[in-house]
């Protein structure tokens, strides 16, 4: 199969990466870059644990060829954070005891994240809606959409 | 050095694990990779009962592929689960098969240096098959004539002859039923049925293994108990144990499919070690579907009630479809006898006879209960049933027959047993009828219009471990290792996984409370099973009660000789001193009692014991608890129905849950809520119909078409109340119990129970879907036209 160079800047850094055309995203983060943060759930883009950014709206990368992915600007879970300081998001995670296994919570934060890009202060039904297609067996969801609500407080207030 | 610090216990504290798992730096299974690692891909039976006639795998090997098919493997017969003792433990399975017994089945595996090449050698290989009959339902199954899907197997070391597919009988009886019925004003017998789920933990089943250059084999799998994995690799590999080190990794999720060692496992040390090179195996979703499912449970109950509410006799009979493998029905079935047993008094007249039957399905195993959410469902059911038809409170019957403080506990089945000390019960019921109004809910004949509302409740429970004062058919001990560093900070090595509730802090906490340093000066040491002691397994919510007693009783070891080095250098005798947190400090300070300003720093004690040669404050033991406490919820439930379409919506939840004292009560309600959806997804959306033509599942493995409740579906954050009951373990580490799998018990029955109570209609199998609701309405209405 023949290879081809792309072009990704990823977590604000441009990387070169020589790939098939049949390789996904989310294999080429993962074994290539050796970003393991976006998980694999399912490789249908059901459970949402692939999701990233692509110019701050959430994406599923296990769907995505990653020749398509040339030029793109990503972010990866391991990019939210500023160093050791964390997002709102990613605070109001810890903070609302909205993690168990953490499986699914990189890919929930990043969508979080894309949620409040879009609307930086979405009432709870918004929340719920936009967070139906991130999968979490452990939660029961409510405290991940408390933690979301707050960090859209948190960065009101900043 | 007055200051008295507060203590943790029982307070909020964030997880010391959040930050990796925020930023997606937690490492899982799935996420090692190792160089020069080759990917595994399995080929797996495309027929649900099938001899294997021929292999060829010449065209994959001419791929570069290594292959791995039953003629390579060590013919070890073996029970994946192993926290039964082994005259307990039923073996009937090798690590690759002749013979295909279920769709999806693993029969051959590749190991290719890419994916994608490991995948394209699986569709290289050419096997014939003699394709044989297939039986799914266990009725059928036990007819003569039946298709046979084994001839032999093994209990312990004694070969058995299986008759008509059926893998275990078991039968229980306590008391005397018969003169507990005739006792009895009124006699109520009734049929429950669950169906078999899939247990979707996030993280699909993984293993990697790399052989060593001196001939040892390291391992990363997907495992509630490392000690289990490498047990069952030695014997397979013929290895000793120390040539064998599997580590403790976080899993995203497991929820019991992992207590057993994962099929993948033993594969995919096989494949190392034939390849020489280090092999990764993880399962595609697709897969994971046809690894492990939910024991099915069809029951019949039968009780006797005086006309004054005393429950004085109960029957359950028992059918089990456990699948192509045992993962071990037998303890599945005392389990279930023991909930059953344990959730009310009966008088002490309790009969159970259960069978499980081989079928050519998914083998199961544990899920979030083990027999307890089946079994709860239809005692829970049975009591609503009988308190509308006699006349009496839902509640106040409840109150009047459970098995509280005093009574006998079956923490796990009938060899396992102790008296309940601790016990929420009365607190929630008494509180949750208050706070619900419960006693003035509208009868079913009483609503109207198209969407009815109603509120049921049901109360359930689950152990703490499984250990009793005698042992039993279980093996339950942990151990821990501690030690004090240089500079006051302390090492925690512990065998016992976490599941994401919150295990690792908890045990983090009960050493930093006993040896009094701050909660961030106690690190945990990465584990493996050369460095360790034996824990069975984080199964049976024993984490916390059982590795926490582990890491309690080591912890004060630790302490002794802390006092004992202190005692020295301060020239007072050990009895004289006393340990206090000094967060102004960040350390533990040794202090003489009543002379708190005569102190040392731990830290000061350990430099000069180093100084001095004395050696380091460290302990190394096992332990093993002698109670296994319930831990206690009840759920009160209002659910709506839409008449129109059969759907049913849940706009308000109120849990009591009983862990004795909470060691992070954050993430004990978090456990709740959690259950509380895959309680949901269990009532009301979850199935796995199977096309009976080709034995596959009829949504192919695939989670578009297994549906379950997402945040839309859950109550709107102000309506989920979650309360902690007031109790206090003795017998617990600081008090405390378990929660996890008691936090799903009750909750099937107590959605039932509501929807019972919105349209008068009961249902005795589950899922309700919305089509089986319609459907009964539909019958309703047309009995009650007739």
């Amino acid at each position: 199969m023949s290879m081809h160079e792309i072009t990704i800047k990823v977590n604000g850094k441009p990387r070169r990466l020589a790939v098939k055309s049949n390789e996904l995203l989310l294999n080429v983060l993962r074994d290539k870059l050796f970003m393991t943060g976006a998980k694999y759930g399912c490789g249908i883009a059901e459970c949402g644990a692939c999701t990233i950014l692509k110019d701050g709206k959430s994406v599923m990368s296990c769907l995505v060829p990653a020749v398509a992915a040339d030029g793109w600007d990503i972010t990866t879970p391991e990019g939210l954070a500023d160093g050791g300081t964390l997002s709102h998001v990613q605070q109001a995670f810890i903070d609302h005891a909205a993690i168990q296994c953490g499986f699914c919570t990189p890919g929930m934060v990043v969508a979080s994240t894309a949620l409040l890009n879009e609307n930086p202060d979405p009432d709870e039904e918004y929340v719920r809606d936009y967070l139906r297609g991130n999968y979490c067996r452990c939660t029961g969801y409510v405290a991940m959409v408390s933690a979301v609500l707050d960090a859209a407080q948190r960065m009101k207030a900043e | 050095m007055n200051n008295v610090a507060e203590s943790f216990i029982g307070k909020n504290t964030p997880r010391s694990d959040g930050f990796a798992k925020v930023t997606g730096t937690m490492q899982y299974t799935s996420d090692i990779i190792i160089p020069g690692m080759m990917y595994g891909a399995l080929l797996r039976s495309p027929h649900p009962h099938a001899e294997i006639i021929s292999v060829d795998t010449s065209a994959a090997e001419a791929m570069g592929a290594v292959c791995l098919t039953y003629k390579d493997i060590n013919p070890v017969v073996y029970n994946e689960r192993s926290v039964s003792i082994p005259a307990a433990t039923y073996r009937d399975r090798t690590v690759l098969p002749n013979k295909a017994r279920h769709f999806g089945e693993p029969l051959i595996a590749v190991a290719a240096d890419t994916e994608e090449l490991a995948f394209k050698a699986v569709k290289a290989i050419k096997v014939d098959y003699k394709v044989l009959d297939a039986v799914y339902d266990p009725a059928e199954a036990m007819k003569p004539g039946a298709p046979e899907l084994y001839k032999t197997i093994y209990l312990g070391d004694k070969r058995i002859d299986v008759q008509n597919n059926i893998g275990v009988v078991r039968n229980i009886d306590e008391g005397d039923c018969d003169a507990g019925f005739a006792k009895a004003d009124r006699i109520f017998e009734h049929e429950f049925e669950l169906e078999r789920i899939y247990h979707n933990q996030l993280e699909t089943k993984c293993a990697t293994c790399k052989p060593e250059p001196d001939g040892s084999l390291t391992v990363w799998a997907t495992a509630q108990s490392i000690h289990a994995n490498r047990q069952l690799l030695g014997r397979i590999l013929n290895m000793p144990l120390s040539k064998i080190n599997v580590k403790k990794l976080p899993f995203g999720g497991a929820f019991g499919s992992s207590i057993q060692v994962n099929t993948v496992t033993p594969i995919c040390a096989c494949l190392a070690m034939k390849a020489g090179r280090p092999v990764r195996l993880t399962s595609a979703r697709e897969e994971d579907f046809y690894s492990h499912q939910k024991y099915p449970a069809l029951f019949t109950v039968k009780m006797g009630v005086t006309n004054d509410g005393i429950i004085t006799a109960a029957h359950v009979k028992a059918l089990i479809d456990f699948g192509a493998h045992q993962v071990q029905p037998l303890p599945f079935m005392g389990c279930t006898a023991g909930w059953f047993a344990s959730l009310y008094r009966y008088e002490g007249n309790i009969r159970f006879d259960g069978t499980a039957v081989y079928t050519n399905k998914t083998p199961c195993c544990a899920m979030q209960g083990y027999g307890n959410p089946q079994i709860n469902f239809a005692i829970e059911s049975m009591i609503d049933i009988i308190a509308e038809e006699m006349n009496f409170s839902p509640v106040d019957f409840r109150l009047k027959n459970y098995r509280g403080v005093g009574d006998e506990f079956w923490g796990q089945g009938p060899t396992i047993r102790s008296i309940i000390k601790s016990c929420g019960v009365e607190q929630s019921l008494v509180e949750g009828r208050e706070k619900t109004d419960f006693d003035n809910r509208a009868l079913p004949h009483e609503k109207t219009g198209v969407i009815r509302r109603g509120i049921g409740l049901a109360r359930g429970f689950h152990t703490s471990g499984t250990a009793g004062p005698k042992e039993g058919e279980v093996i339950d001990y942990s151990s821990a290792t501690i030690k004090i560093n240089e500079d006051g900070s302390v090492d925690l090595l512990t065998p016992v996984t976490d599941h994401g509730g919150g295990t690792w802090d908890a045990l983090k906490k009960i050493t930093a409370e006993v040896l009094q340093v701050p909660l961030d000066m106690v690190g945990l040491s990465p584990a493996e099973t050369m460095n360790t002691g034996y824990d069975v397994c984080t199964h049976a919510t024993r984490g916390v009660y059982c590795g926490g007693a582990a890491v309690y009783h080591v912890a004060m070891k630790v302490k002794e000789r802390l006092l004992e080095f202190a005692g020295r250098l301060m020239a007072e005798h050990h009895y004289n001193l006393e340990v206090m947190r000094n967060d102004e400090l960040r350390q533990s300070v040794v202090r003489v009692k009543n002379f708190p300003s005569k102190f040392m720093t731990v830290g000061d004690v350990a430099r000069q014991a180093q100084i001095m040669s004395w050696g380091t404050m460290a302990y190394t033991d096992s332990y093993r608890q002698r109670n296994c406490p319930p831990c206690f919820t009840t759920h009160f439930v209002e659910v709506e129905v839409d008449t129109r379409t059969g759907i049913i919506s849940i706009p308000k939840v109120l849990i009591y849950g009983d862990c004795g004292v909470a060691m992070n009560p954050d993430l004990v309600k978090g456990q709740l809520v959690g259950s509380f959806n895959r309680g949901y997804g269990y009532t009301v959306y979850e199935t796995m119909p199977l096309d009976e033509n080709t034995g596959a599942l009829k949504n192919n493995g695939l989670l578009v078409d297994y549906k379950t409740p997402t945040a839309m579906e859950m109550p709107r954050i102000e309506n989920v109340e979650v309360v902690l009951c007031d109790t206090y373990e003795p017998s617990g580490p600081f008090g405390a119990k378990g929660i996890g799998e008691a936090a799903l018990a009750s909750v099937q029955a107590a959605i039932t129970n509501a929807v019972y109570n919105a349209i008068g209609i009961r249902f005795h199998k589950l899922p309700i879907t919305p089509e089986v609701v319609l459907k009964a309405l539909k019958n309703k209405e047309q009995e009650a036209g007739k």
